[in-house]
Protein backbone atom coordinates (compact mmCIF):
# COMPACT_ATOMS: atom_id res chain seq x y z
CA UNK A 1 0.00 0.00 0.00
CA UNK A 2 1.69 3.32 -1.11
CA UNK A 3 2.31 5.50 1.65
CA UNK A 4 0.56 9.02 2.46
CA UNK A 5 2.97 10.82 0.50
CA UNK A 6 2.45 8.90 -2.69
CA UNK A 7 -1.74 9.79 -1.86
CA UNK A 8 -0.72 13.02 -2.01
CA UNK A 9 1.51 13.38 -4.88
CA UNK A 10 -1.15 11.30 -6.44
CA UNK A 11 -3.97 13.59 -5.88
CA UNK A 12 -2.63 16.76 -7.20
CA UNK A 13 -2.33 14.79 -10.10
CA UNK A 14 -6.05 13.59 -9.94
CA UNK A 15 -7.20 17.69 -9.29
CA UNK A 16 -5.20 18.26 -12.57
CA UNK A 17 -6.27 15.56 -14.53
CA UNK A 18 -9.87 14.62 -13.54
CA UNK A 19 -11.51 17.57 -14.93
CA UNK A 20 -9.60 17.89 -17.96
CA UNK A 21 -10.19 14.08 -18.64
CA UNK A 22 -13.86 14.42 -17.78
CA UNK A 23 -14.34 17.49 -21.01
CA UNK A 24 -12.20 14.98 -22.74
CA UNK A 25 -14.47 12.31 -22.52
CA UNK A 26 -17.67 14.38 -22.69
CA UNK A 27 -16.52 15.78 -26.19
CA UNK A 28 -15.83 11.99 -27.79
CA UNK A 29 -19.64 11.84 -26.73
CA UNK A 30 -20.10 10.52 -23.51
CA UNK A 31 -22.73 11.90 -21.04
CA UNK A 32 -20.87 13.81 -18.16
CA UNK A 33 -21.71 10.97 -15.33
CA UNK A 34 -20.14 8.53 -17.93
CA UNK A 35 -16.93 10.65 -18.93
CA UNK A 36 -16.67 11.02 -15.15
CA UNK A 37 -16.85 6.88 -14.02
CA UNK A 38 -14.14 6.38 -17.09
CA UNK A 39 -12.07 9.58 -16.30
CA UNK A 40 -11.58 8.01 -12.64
CA UNK A 41 -11.12 4.43 -13.74
CA UNK A 42 -8.32 6.03 -15.96
CA UNK A 43 -6.99 7.14 -13.42
CA UNK A 44 -6.87 4.45 -10.69
CA UNK A 45 -5.49 2.50 -13.18
CA UNK A 46 -2.51 5.33 -13.26
CA UNK A 47 -2.03 4.88 -9.03
CA UNK A 48 -2.29 0.84 -9.19
CA UNK A 49 0.54 0.98 -12.06
CA UNK A 50 2.35 3.69 -10.15
CA UNK A 51 5.37 1.46 -9.41
CA UNK A 52 6.04 0.56 -12.79
CA UNK A 53 5.15 4.02 -14.18
CA UNK A 54 8.26 6.01 -15.48
CA UNK A 55 7.65 9.67 -15.82
CA UNK A 56 10.65 9.57 -17.83
CA UNK A 57 9.36 7.32 -20.62
CA UNK A 58 5.83 8.83 -20.61
CA UNK A 59 4.39 11.51 -19.95
CA UNK A 60 1.47 11.32 -17.32
CA UNK A 61 -0.76 13.15 -19.61
CA UNK A 62 0.04 10.92 -22.60
CA UNK A 63 -0.48 7.60 -20.39
CA UNK A 64 -3.70 9.15 -19.24
CA UNK A 65 -4.67 9.79 -22.83
CA UNK A 66 -4.15 6.12 -24.10
CA UNK A 67 -5.63 4.64 -21.31
CA UNK A 68 -9.26 7.15 -21.65
CA UNK A 69 -9.34 6.65 -25.20
CA UNK A 70 -8.96 2.87 -24.93
CA UNK A 71 -11.86 2.70 -22.11
CA UNK A 72 -14.02 4.67 -24.21
CA UNK A 73 -13.17 2.65 -27.51
CA UNK A 74 -14.32 -0.34 -25.48
CA UNK A 75 -17.33 0.97 -23.90
CA UNK A 76 -18.50 1.87 -27.40
CA UNK A 77 -17.83 -1.32 -28.46
CA UNK A 78 -19.44 -3.40 -25.43
CA UNK A 79 -22.31 -1.21 -25.97
CA UNK A 80 -22.82 -1.95 -29.47
CA UNK A 81 -22.74 -5.52 -28.63
CA UNK A 82 -19.84 -5.53 -31.33
CA UNK A 83 -17.02 -8.68 -31.24
CA UNK A 84 -14.50 -8.06 -29.10
CA UNK A 85 -11.59 -6.47 -30.65
CA UNK A 86 -8.03 -7.60 -29.37
CA UNK A 87 -7.02 -4.71 -28.41
CA UNK A 88 -4.26 -6.55 -26.18
CA UNK A 89 -4.26 -5.59 -22.95
CA UNK A 90 -6.04 -2.30 -23.22
CA UNK A 91 -3.74 -0.05 -21.54
CA UNK A 92 -0.19 -1.10 -22.68
CA UNK A 93 -0.34 -1.35 -25.81
CA UNK A 94 2.95 -0.60 -27.21
CA UNK A 95 3.92 0.44 -24.12
CA UNK A 96 7.73 0.40 -25.42
CA UNK A 97 7.15 2.77 -27.82
CA UNK A 98 6.28 5.44 -25.27
CA UNK A 99 8.52 8.57 -26.15
CA UNK A 100 12.05 8.59 -24.51
CA UNK A 101 13.25 10.83 -22.53
CA UNK A 102 14.39 13.78 -25.01
CA UNK A 103 10.68 13.19 -26.60
CA UNK A 104 9.57 14.17 -23.19
CA UNK A 105 11.48 16.74 -22.55
CA UNK A 106 10.26 18.13 -26.38
CA UNK A 107 6.81 17.96 -24.73
CA UNK A 108 7.06 22.08 -23.85
CA UNK A 109 8.10 22.75 -27.26
CA UNK A 110 5.11 20.21 -29.01
CA UNK A 111 2.96 22.64 -26.89
CA UNK A 112 4.12 26.12 -28.54
CA UNK A 113 3.70 24.34 -31.92
CA UNK A 114 0.15 23.39 -31.35
CA UNK A 115 -0.37 26.88 -30.90
CA UNK A 116 1.33 27.83 -33.97
CA UNK A 117 -0.64 25.98 -36.04
CA UNK A 118 -2.49 27.52 -38.91
CA UNK A 119 -6.27 27.63 -37.87
CA UNK A 120 -7.59 24.72 -40.72
CA UNK A 121 -4.90 22.54 -38.96
CA UNK A 122 -5.58 23.16 -35.78
CA UNK A 123 -9.21 22.66 -36.41
CA UNK A 124 -8.93 19.37 -38.05
CA UNK A 125 -6.07 18.54 -35.49
CA UNK A 126 -8.91 19.28 -32.70
CA UNK A 127 -11.91 17.48 -34.19
CA UNK A 128 -9.58 14.27 -34.77
CA UNK A 129 -8.32 14.33 -31.65
CA UNK A 130 -11.34 15.78 -29.15
CA UNK A 131 -14.08 14.36 -30.86
CA UNK A 132 -13.16 11.14 -32.91
CA UNK A 133 -14.34 12.26 -36.48
CA UNK A 134 -13.17 10.26 -39.12
CA UNK A 135 -11.82 12.06 -41.87
CA UNK A 136 -15.03 11.02 -43.57
CA UNK A 137 -17.06 13.05 -41.01
CA UNK A 138 -14.76 16.05 -41.00
CA UNK A 139 -14.86 16.36 -45.15
CA UNK A 140 -18.47 16.55 -44.66
CA UNK A 141 -19.18 18.80 -42.05
CA UNK A 142 -16.53 21.54 -43.32
CA UNK A 143 -17.53 20.34 -46.98
CA UNK A 144 -13.98 19.92 -47.89
CA UNK A 145 -12.49 17.35 -49.82
CA UNK A 146 -11.63 14.13 -47.81
CA UNK A 147 -7.87 14.24 -49.90
CA UNK A 148 -7.42 17.88 -48.88
CA UNK A 149 -8.84 16.97 -45.13
CA UNK A 150 -5.97 13.72 -45.01
CA UNK A 151 -3.37 16.59 -46.57
CA UNK A 152 -3.99 19.33 -44.14
CA UNK A 153 -3.73 16.42 -41.53
CA UNK A 154 -0.28 15.07 -42.40
CA UNK A 155 0.85 18.22 -43.15
CA UNK A 156 -0.04 19.91 -39.47
CA UNK A 157 1.42 16.14 -37.91
CA UNK A 158 4.86 16.38 -40.09
CA UNK A 159 5.11 20.33 -38.74
CA UNK A 160 4.61 19.22 -35.34
CA UNK A 161 6.74 16.01 -35.78
CA UNK A 162 9.43 18.37 -37.74
CA UNK A 163 9.60 21.07 -35.57
CA UNK A 164 10.80 18.94 -32.73
CA UNK A 165 13.82 17.67 -34.68
CA UNK A 166 15.91 15.07 -33.20
CA UNK A 167 13.24 12.95 -32.59
CA UNK A 168 14.20 10.15 -35.11
CA UNK B 1 8.24 -10.53 -41.29
CA UNK B 2 11.91 -10.51 -40.66
CA UNK B 3 12.97 -7.30 -42.80
CA UNK B 4 11.87 -3.58 -41.35
CA UNK B 5 8.63 -2.91 -43.75
CA UNK B 6 9.16 -0.11 -46.67
CA UNK B 7 5.87 1.01 -46.91
CA UNK B 8 4.15 2.30 -43.74
CA UNK B 9 0.66 4.37 -43.11
CA UNK B 10 -0.42 7.71 -43.86
CA UNK B 11 0.14 9.76 -41.44
CA UNK B 12 -3.27 10.90 -41.84
CA UNK B 13 -4.03 7.16 -40.75
CA UNK B 14 -2.07 7.04 -37.82
CA UNK B 15 -3.66 10.60 -36.22
CA UNK B 16 -6.80 8.75 -36.71
CA UNK B 17 -6.01 5.69 -35.44
CA UNK B 18 -4.24 7.56 -32.17
CA UNK B 19 -7.60 9.62 -31.82
CA UNK B 20 -9.61 6.83 -31.58
CA UNK B 21 -11.62 7.40 -34.94
CA UNK B 22 -10.68 4.89 -36.84
CA UNK B 23 -13.67 2.25 -37.47
CA UNK B 24 -12.53 -1.46 -35.54
CA UNK B 25 -12.09 -3.32 -39.45
CA UNK B 26 -9.61 -0.63 -40.34
CA UNK B 27 -8.29 -0.63 -36.80
CA UNK B 28 -7.88 -4.09 -37.12
CA UNK B 29 -5.06 -3.52 -40.16
CA UNK B 30 -3.21 -0.59 -38.48
CA UNK B 31 -2.88 -2.61 -35.64
CA UNK B 32 -1.76 -5.49 -37.70
CA UNK B 33 1.02 -3.47 -39.41
CA UNK B 34 2.22 -1.94 -36.28
CA UNK B 35 2.62 -5.28 -34.70
CA UNK B 36 5.57 -5.59 -36.97
CA UNK B 37 6.41 -1.98 -37.35
CA UNK B 38 8.46 -0.25 -34.70
CA UNK B 39 8.84 3.08 -37.08
CA UNK B 40 5.00 3.33 -37.52
CA UNK B 41 4.52 2.11 -33.31
CA UNK B 42 6.92 5.38 -33.13
CA UNK B 43 5.11 7.53 -34.98
CA UNK B 44 1.80 6.12 -32.82
CA UNK B 45 3.47 7.26 -29.75
CA UNK B 46 4.34 10.83 -31.12
CA UNK B 47 0.41 11.49 -32.55
CA UNK B 48 -0.75 10.03 -28.55
CA UNK B 49 1.54 12.34 -27.11
CA UNK B 50 -0.32 15.46 -29.40
CA UNK B 51 -3.40 13.55 -27.87
CA UNK B 52 -2.02 14.16 -24.25
CA UNK B 53 -1.02 17.97 -24.09
CA UNK B 54 -4.12 18.51 -25.75
CA UNK B 55 -5.81 16.94 -22.73
CA UNK B 56 -3.08 18.96 -20.58
CA UNK B 57 -4.16 22.49 -22.59
CA UNK B 58 -7.98 22.28 -22.05
CA UNK B 59 -9.28 25.16 -19.87
CA UNK B 60 -12.02 23.52 -17.24
CA UNK B 61 -14.40 25.06 -14.58
CA UNK B 62 -13.39 25.12 -11.32
CA UNK B 63 -14.53 21.42 -9.36
CA UNK B 64 -17.67 22.26 -7.80
CA UNK B 65 -19.65 20.22 -5.83
CA UNK B 66 -19.99 17.41 -7.61
CA UNK B 67 -16.40 17.43 -7.97
CA UNK B 68 -15.25 17.51 -4.60
CA UNK B 69 -18.24 14.50 -4.32
CA UNK B 70 -15.74 12.27 -6.62
CA UNK B 71 -12.76 13.13 -4.97
CA UNK B 72 -13.77 11.92 -1.81
CA UNK B 73 -15.13 8.97 -3.73
CA UNK B 74 -11.28 8.37 -5.45
CA UNK B 75 -9.43 8.68 -1.89
CA UNK B 76 -11.76 6.00 -0.48
CA UNK B 77 -10.94 3.56 -4.24
CA UNK B 78 -6.93 4.46 -3.10
CA UNK B 79 -7.02 2.81 0.07
CA UNK B 80 -9.14 -0.19 -1.32
CA UNK B 81 -7.01 -0.72 -4.38
CA UNK B 82 -4.15 -3.28 -5.00
CA UNK B 83 -1.39 -2.47 -6.87
CA UNK B 84 -2.15 -4.23 -10.08
CA UNK B 85 0.31 -6.51 -11.63
CA UNK B 86 2.58 -5.73 -14.20
CA UNK B 87 1.37 -6.82 -17.18
CA UNK B 88 3.72 -9.54 -18.90
CA UNK B 89 4.06 -8.69 -23.12
CA UNK B 90 2.51 -11.39 -25.24
CA UNK B 91 4.67 -13.86 -26.37
CA UNK B 92 5.84 -13.39 -29.60
CA UNK B 93 3.85 -15.34 -32.27
CA UNK B 94 6.98 -17.92 -33.47
CA UNK B 95 4.39 -20.39 -34.86
CA UNK B 96 4.02 -19.23 -38.83
CA UNK B 97 0.48 -20.74 -38.69
CA UNK B 98 -0.86 -18.64 -36.61
CA UNK B 99 -2.32 -15.51 -38.30
CA UNK B 100 -1.86 -12.04 -36.81
CA UNK B 101 -3.57 -11.68 -33.42
CA UNK B 102 -5.80 -8.28 -34.34
CA UNK B 103 -6.94 -10.40 -36.90
CA UNK B 104 -8.58 -13.34 -35.16
CA UNK B 105 -12.21 -11.79 -34.56
CA UNK B 106 -12.74 -11.77 -37.54
CA UNK B 107 -10.55 -14.28 -39.47
CA UNK B 108 -9.98 -17.20 -36.42
CA UNK B 109 -6.27 -17.87 -35.27
CA UNK B 110 -4.87 -20.13 -38.11
CA UNK B 111 -4.11 -19.74 -41.85
CA UNK B 112 -4.74 -23.43 -42.33
CA UNK B 113 -7.56 -23.49 -41.24
CA UNK B 114 -8.82 -20.54 -43.33
CA UNK B 115 -11.76 -21.02 -45.10
CA UNK B 116 -11.30 -19.74 -48.95
CA UNK B 117 -13.55 -19.47 -51.77
CA UNK B 118 -12.32 -19.70 -55.35
CA UNK B 119 -12.70 -16.52 -57.21
CA UNK B 120 -10.50 -17.31 -60.33
CA UNK B 121 -7.80 -19.35 -61.26
CA UNK B 122 -4.98 -19.26 -58.63
CA UNK B 123 -7.28 -16.79 -56.53
CA UNK B 124 -9.18 -16.70 -53.20
CA UNK B 125 -10.62 -14.95 -50.85
CA UNK B 126 -12.61 -14.41 -47.50
CA UNK B 127 -14.67 -11.39 -47.14
CA UNK B 128 -16.44 -10.57 -44.20
CA UNK B 129 -18.18 -7.65 -42.63
CA UNK B 130 -16.90 -6.07 -39.56
CA UNK B 131 -19.45 -4.54 -37.02
CA UNK B 132 -19.23 -0.50 -38.41
CA UNK B 133 -20.43 -2.18 -42.12
CA UNK B 134 -16.65 -1.84 -43.25
CA UNK B 135 -15.42 -4.83 -45.78
CA UNK B 136 -12.86 -6.84 -44.53
CA UNK B 137 -11.31 -8.42 -47.44
CA UNK B 138 -8.60 -11.55 -47.26
CA UNK B 139 -7.21 -12.29 -51.08
CA UNK B 140 -4.78 -15.15 -52.07
CA UNK B 141 -3.55 -14.73 -55.12
CA UNK B 142 -0.93 -16.96 -57.02
CA UNK B 143 2.66 -16.32 -57.99
CA UNK B 144 2.86 -13.89 -60.53
CA UNK B 145 -0.93 -13.22 -61.36
CA UNK B 146 -2.34 -10.21 -62.26
CA UNK B 147 -5.10 -8.77 -60.76
CA UNK B 148 -7.93 -6.46 -62.49
CA UNK B 149 -7.53 -2.98 -62.09
CA UNK B 150 -9.55 -1.14 -59.61
CA UNK B 151 -9.70 1.98 -57.57
CA UNK B 152 -11.51 2.93 -54.58
CA UNK B 153 -14.99 4.86 -54.28
CA UNK B 154 -13.54 4.79 -50.02
CA UNK B 155 -10.62 4.17 -48.40
CA UNK B 156 -8.30 1.20 -49.13
CA UNK B 157 -5.81 -0.25 -46.67
CA UNK B 158 -4.49 -3.17 -47.04
CA UNK B 159 -1.44 -5.33 -44.79
CA UNK B 160 0.63 -7.95 -47.10
CA UNK B 161 0.93 -10.90 -44.80
CA UNK B 162 2.74 -13.10 -46.95
CA UNK B 163 4.29 -13.18 -50.57
CA UNK B 164 4.51 -9.69 -52.41
CA UNK B 165 3.07 -8.21 -55.35
CA UNK B 166 4.27 -5.06 -57.83
CA UNK B 167 2.33 -2.06 -59.15
CA UNK B 168 3.13 1.05 -60.06
CA UNK B 169 3.28 2.72 -56.73
CA UNK B 170 6.10 0.42 -55.90
CA UNK B 171 7.00 -3.51 -54.75
CA UNK B 172 5.12 -5.00 -51.26
CA UNK B 173 6.22 -7.58 -49.35
CA UNK B 174 5.26 -9.41 -46.39
CA UNK B 175 4.90 -7.01 -43.34
CA UNK B 176 4.22 -3.99 -45.63
CA UNK B 177 0.69 -1.66 -45.55
CA UNK B 178 -0.83 0.09 -48.71
CA UNK B 179 -2.68 2.75 -47.60
CA UNK B 180 -4.59 4.07 -50.27
CA UNK B 181 -7.12 6.43 -50.89
CA UNK B 182 -10.37 7.01 -53.47
CA UNK B 183 -7.51 8.90 -56.12
CA UNK B 184 -5.28 5.68 -56.56
CA UNK B 185 -6.17 3.37 -59.11
CA UNK B 186 -3.49 0.02 -58.86
CA UNK B 187 -3.11 -2.88 -60.66
CA UNK B 188 -1.24 -5.37 -58.35
CA UNK B 189 0.58 -8.02 -60.19
CA UNK B 190 1.97 -11.06 -57.59
CA UNK B 191 5.79 -11.96 -57.09
CA UNK B 192 6.97 -15.33 -58.26
CA UNK B 193 7.41 -17.88 -55.65
CA UNK B 194 4.87 -18.46 -52.93
CA UNK B 195 0.95 -16.66 -53.16
CA UNK B 196 0.52 -13.47 -51.68
CA UNK B 197 -1.94 -13.62 -48.67
CA UNK B 198 -3.10 -9.84 -48.22
CA UNK B 199 -6.14 -7.97 -46.00
CA UNK B 200 -7.58 -5.31 -46.59
CA UNK B 201 -10.42 -3.07 -44.91
CA UNK B 202 -12.48 -1.06 -47.51
CA UNK B 203 -14.92 1.43 -46.65
CA UNK B 204 -16.66 1.21 -49.82
CA UNK B 205 -17.44 -1.09 -52.88
CA UNK B 206 -13.93 -1.59 -55.19
CA UNK B 207 -14.26 0.28 -58.31
CA UNK B 208 -13.37 -2.42 -60.75
CA UNK B 209 -12.45 -1.52 -64.42
CA UNK B 210 -14.02 -3.91 -67.22
CA UNK B 211 -17.09 -5.77 -67.77
CA UNK B 212 -15.73 -9.18 -66.65
CA UNK B 213 -14.20 -7.68 -63.44
CA UNK B 214 -17.30 -6.20 -62.66
CA UNK B 215 -19.45 -9.11 -63.02
CA UNK B 216 -16.68 -11.00 -61.14
CA UNK B 217 -17.39 -8.53 -58.76
CA UNK B 218 -21.08 -9.16 -58.64
CA UNK B 219 -20.95 -12.88 -58.27
CA UNK B 220 -18.54 -12.70 -55.87
CA UNK B 221 -19.64 -9.66 -53.96
CA UNK B 222 -16.49 -8.39 -53.40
Amino acid sequence: MAARGDRESFMRIYDHFMPRLCLYLQGVGLPEAAAEDLAQEALLRLWQRASAFDPARSAVSTWLYRIARNLQIDRLRREAGRVQVAMQAVDEEYGDETPSAEDYADGIQLRRCIDALSPVQARLIRMSYFEARSHHEIAAELGMPLGTVKSHLRRAFLRLQGELGGME
Amino acid sequence: MTAAPRHHLDTATLVSHASGALTPEFSAIVATHLSGCAECRRALARAESVGGILIDQQQPAPAGERGERLREAMLQRLERARPAPLPTAPPPDIDPDRLPAPLHPYFGTSYRALKWRWMGPAMHYIRTTGPSGATLLMLKIGPGRRMPVHGHHGSELTQILRGAYDDALGHFAAGDAADLDAETEHQPVTAAGVPCICVSALDAPLRLEGWFARKVQRVFGI
